[in-house]
């Protein structure tokens, strides 16, 4: 939803997360999704200097039911309830639901949170394929192998080297080291990149997102209702999808077509163009999704991406800074939603040495099999 | 491994919607759901047409030629059955008719396996039951 009408009509007034790098120093059997997520909620209602009465609203996502952390937080009697599943294409899609409900009256605050623990439970990502195309007869197993298949095809195409690849992970580890909480706190250099086993070739290890425990929360409510809160508003300016749902997963044209609708539902009702964004806090499941939404967006020019993100263009104190907090890849693997809490402290202008100067504009997006995307800026710009 | 009773890897689990495909590979034949009302190809082997809905499926035979459009060289044992083959390659194909299917390339080695590169389906007897198709240079 991106109209003009809607845009900026309601705000992200409070976020929450829990602490990343300790939960990962310390797995925990026992550790629950329903602890984690009262974690994260506890604090994005502090945050936004609500009372936790005043919440109405309720969007669960990542645990196996929604129920048991409504008595764990005693949102027991809120007027709207969606679960989502544990799904990390579902972040842009549960704002997008947030944001209307709050819009249109079914709930004045609503709290919505993705809360995983997969590094305690010992998940891993492709042990069983998706199965949607006898992938696992063939031993193909785990989203990477399926994003590495096509940055073969995408390096056959327009060329390109490993190498630069690597100035993508390299500069988001870079954002990592500045932020408490992240996981990722090594420094790495190019040559670390290149040194790291290949997973499916040629995606190696620091293409990879992390796996790890953790969740993150967040209040959305009115703009109107948010300009008596405790922070500047961070406004919703829209939200966008476009599904690609295909049963070898990857999109055969590099998603340019999802990034071109959702960039025209985002962008051409407010008038706003590539050169207004500050900042991008995406979905960087793996290196090249990073890459092709670059160029899918038009930040790069198409089968340039690998060139353009060399020479810090896209570290802090460059041109276009991404994922400034570590993104999935460094910081957490909590699927979006620590990128959407990282913009709201851009746009907040909360965001200490990782500070964009004068941050007014931070877009997500998500490529996957259900593309999804985001635009939030700072209040008085729509 | 042709032939071997003792093959380790995933099997498929075969459906009422997939069972007509299996048993044409069984056979060594190649062969797509059709739709009778539309003429539209797909794959996997939905009961239903995707394109028009309908359930009135035949089959036709494909050709078993295609392009590679993808691949990638596994390294990392995600299926422990697959472990001893590491490093091994898996393709995206793109078929003559349209569709696109998940193979390994035979008869290559794994450096010389390049996007675009023309490929035809060969059938591996895994089992007393099974016939995987996989593919080759063409
Ligand atoms: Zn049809």
């Amino acid at each position: 939803m991106s109209d003009r009408e809607f845009a900026g009509k309601t705000a992200i007034v409070g976020i929450g997360s829990t602490d990343f790098a300790q939960l990962y120093r310390s797995t925990d059997p026992e550790r629950t999704g329903e602890s984690l997520a009262t974690e994260a909620i506890a604090a994005a209602i502090a945050d936004a200097g609500l009372e936790k009465s005043q919440i109405d609203g309720l969007i669960t996502g990542g645990l196996p039911h929604y129920e048991p952390v409504a008595y764990r937080t005693g949102l027991t009697d809120v007027r709207f309830v969606v679960d989502y599943p544990g799904a990390g294409r579902m972040c842009a899609m549960a704002l997008m639901h947030a944001a209307t409900a709050v819009h249109h009256g079914l709930a004045d605050y609503v709290v919505l949170f993705n809360s995983v623990v997969f590094r305690s439970q010992g998940v891993k990502f492709g042990a069983q394929g998706q199965g949607l195309l006898y992938d696992t007869i063939y031993g193909m197993a785990s989203p990477g192998a399926q994003y590495s298949l096509a940055f073969t095809r995408y390096q056959a195409e327009y060329g390109g080297t490993e190498e630069q690849l690597g100035a993508i992970p390299v500069a988001i580890r870079s954002h990592a080291r500045m932020t408490p909480g992240a996981i990722m706190q090594q420094e790495m250099a190019i040559d670390d990149y290149l040194a790291a086993r290949y997973i499916a070739q040629p995606l190696r290890l620091f293409d990879y997102c992390l796996i790890n425990d953790g969740a993150v929360a967040y209040v959305v409510t009115t703009a109107e209702r948010a300009r008596d809160l405790a922070h500047p508003p961070v406004l919703i300016a829209g939200t966008a999808g476009r599904a690609n749902f295909r049963e070898w997963y990857v999109d055969l044209g590099f998603w340019d077509e999802a990034c071109r609708s959702m960039k025209a539902d985002l962008f051409d009702p407010l008038g706003v163009t590539t050169d207004d964004i500050d900042c991008l806090q995406v979905y960087d499941n793996f290196s090249v999704s990073v890459l092709w939404g670059l160029e899918g967006f038009g930040f790069a020019p198409q089968g340039q991406g690998l060139e353009w993100v060399q020479n810090g263009r896209i570290a802090l104190g460059g041109e276009l800074p991404i994922n400034t907090s570590g993104g999935m890849l460094s910081e957490s693997y909590l699927q979006g939603w620590n990128q959407h809490a990282e913009a709201v402290r851009q746009l907040r202008g909360q965001a200490g040495e990782r500070q964009v100067p004068d941050c007014d504009w931070s877009l997500y997006w998500c490529l996957s099999a259900l593309p999804g995307a985001s635009l939030l800026c700072r209040d008085g710009l729509l | 491994m042709s032939g071997e009773a003792g093959y380790a890897k995933p099997l498929p689990t075969v459906t009422h919607e997939d069972r007509e495909f299996w048993a044409a590979a069984r056979q060594h034949r190649f062969v797509l759901p059709e739709c009778r009302a539309c003429g539209h190809v797909w794959f996997p082997p939905y009961a239903s047409c995707p394109a028009c809905l309908s359930f009135d499926r035949g089959w036709t035979e494909a050709s078993g030629r295609g392009t590679v459009w993808g691949f990638t060289i596994m390294r990392q044992p995600y299926i422990p059955s697959f472990e001893p083959e590491l490093p091994y390659n898996v393709v995206l194909v793109e078929l003559e008719e349209g569709p696109m299917v998940y193979s390994n390339l035979v008869s290559i080695d794994n450096d010389d396996i390049a996007c675009g590169l023309a490929v035809e389906a060969v059938f591996e007897d895994v089992t007393d039951k099974i016939t995987l198709i996989k593919f080759r240079p063409s």
